[in-house]
């Protein structure tokens, strides 16, 4: 299986024949002789995923990189970070995947309305199984420890991913102050309870 | 005197009596010592530049400081890439110059002089039908947005997204290939239809963005 290396904000991956699924378009260099083609519906991830991902708007265009060489992927100077996955699920904004090693699933996962008043979507998606994934993130990604005795709350629009046993929850801060425009500008956070690892970035969609 | 990192943003020129510095006009972000600014006037002298000056966007006001001191350069928080050049031409954009020892020579070179399929290169691209190229002994200052990465081309080739392409330096034959299949037509493509080959003994330099400026 291939290898992906994190170097600041491009990712580089040595292929040796074997295939990874990238973000379209996100493609900066290659040597060798490499072929990107369309992974297909649904990122790859079959018909199911793809008519979930049409009606949770949460869409995921991959591409399959194939052959023999080096890949580098970058796209809009964002940060690269590569997480490890061991059999477990990693959840994740759809857009800030860059690539995603192959055997890994991608799936959405239906969150209700929580995220319709984050601006998220309805939906979040769902990285399942072993493998690395490579996540983008607008300066370089925090990772947050979750452990049982607090929660960790943060702004819906740093949110990157998590892993591990957590419980999303939404926490509203909105009270009368709010309607009177005397509100703090953090209406609405994201609580996780559990134990586990929250990756947020330093700056807000 | 070579340019000298100052962050990854950020370049310090020395500039004395013999070595003048140009750099994009309005570039300058602080000076010490006695350092005045005068502006120049294109790139590249006779009928290229000319050329250059008179045609699409390849013509990029500079400016020259003199006198005695350092100067401090930087661009629209972009990241600066210090490439030196020992007798080596570097080919890039007129746009990604930041800064360069006044002792290079710079000439606009018009893409279709490499004939019609170069020409079609840089309408598709969006790099225009110039490119500048610099070469002598001395220090370049480059623009890249995220960042250039060094690729060292040596036979094999090298494939890399117009839209990152940040220049390159050494013997190398950049050439644009177009892989659209029936994919593309339907709107299921990978994306990366438009690639330019890169051949040669050389080094390319990419940068981490797709972003033009």
């Amino acid at each position: 299986m291939p290898t992906l290396h994190a170097d600041k904000k491009v990712l580089h991956v040595d292929l040796m024949g074997e295939s990874i699924r990238a973000a379209q378009g996100s493609m900066v260099a290659y040597t060798g002789n490499i072929e990107f083609k369309n992974a297909g519906m649904g990122g790859g991830g079959g018909l199911r995923a793809a008519l979930k991902q049409r009606i949770a708007g949460e869409s995921i265009s991959l591409m399959e990189c194939t052959g023999q060489g080096r890949v580098s992927l970058a796209q809009n100077a964002d940060d690269v970070t590569v997480v490890d996955l061991g059999n477990e699920v990693l959840t994740v904004e759809s857009e800030l995947i860059l690539a995603v090693t192959a055997g890994l699933q991608l799936d959405v996962k239906f969150t209700g309305l929580q995220g319709v008043s984050t601006g998220q979507g309805l939906a979040t998606t769902t990285v399942t199984g072993t493998g690395q994934v490579a996540l983008l993130s607008h300066g370089p990604i925090i990772p947050l420890e979750v452990s049982g005795q607090y929660p960790v709350v943060v702004d819906p629009d740093a949110y990157v991913a998590s892993r591990g046993q957590l419980n999303m929850s939404m926490v509203s801060g909105v009270s009368w102050r709010s309607f009177v425009g005397e509100g703090s500008g953090e209406p609405f956070s994201l609580r996780f309870d559990g134990q586990g690892v929250v990756y947020i970035q330093p700056a807000e969609r | 005197m070579p340019f000298e990192q100052v962050n990854s943003k950020v370049v310090r020129a020395h500039v004395s009596q013999a070595t003048p510095v140009l750099s994009r006009r309005g570039a300058m972000l602080g000076y010490d010592g006695r350092v005045v600014f005068r502006p120049v006037h294109g790139q590249g002298q006779g009928v290229g530049g000319m050329m250059g000056r008179a045609f699409a966007g390849e013509s990029n006001p500079m400016m020259a400081a003199e006198g005695q001191g350092s100067v401090l350069y930087g661009y629209r928080g972009l990241h600066v890439v210090v490439i030196d050049l020992k007798g080596e031409t570097l080919t890039c954009e007129a746009d990604r110059l930041l800064a360069h020892d006044a002792s290079l020579t710079t000439s606009v070179e018009m893409i279709a002089q490499g004939g019609i399929r170069q020409a079609v290169r840089g309408a598709v691209t969006g790099q225009g039908l110039f490119t500048t190229k610099v070469n002598g002994m001395g220090s370049v200052a480059v623009l890249a947005h995220g960042g250039a990465f060094a690729i060292p081309v040596n036979g094999q080739p090298v494939g890399v997204d117009p839209q990152a392409y940040v220049g390159h330096t050494g013997n190398l034959n950049v050439d644009l290939q177009a892989k659209v299949g029936w994919r593309d037509a339907v709107g299921r493509g990978s994306g990366e239809a438009m690639q330019l080959i890169v051949t040669g003994q050389g080094t390319v330099y990419v940068q981490a963005s797709e972003e033009k400026f």
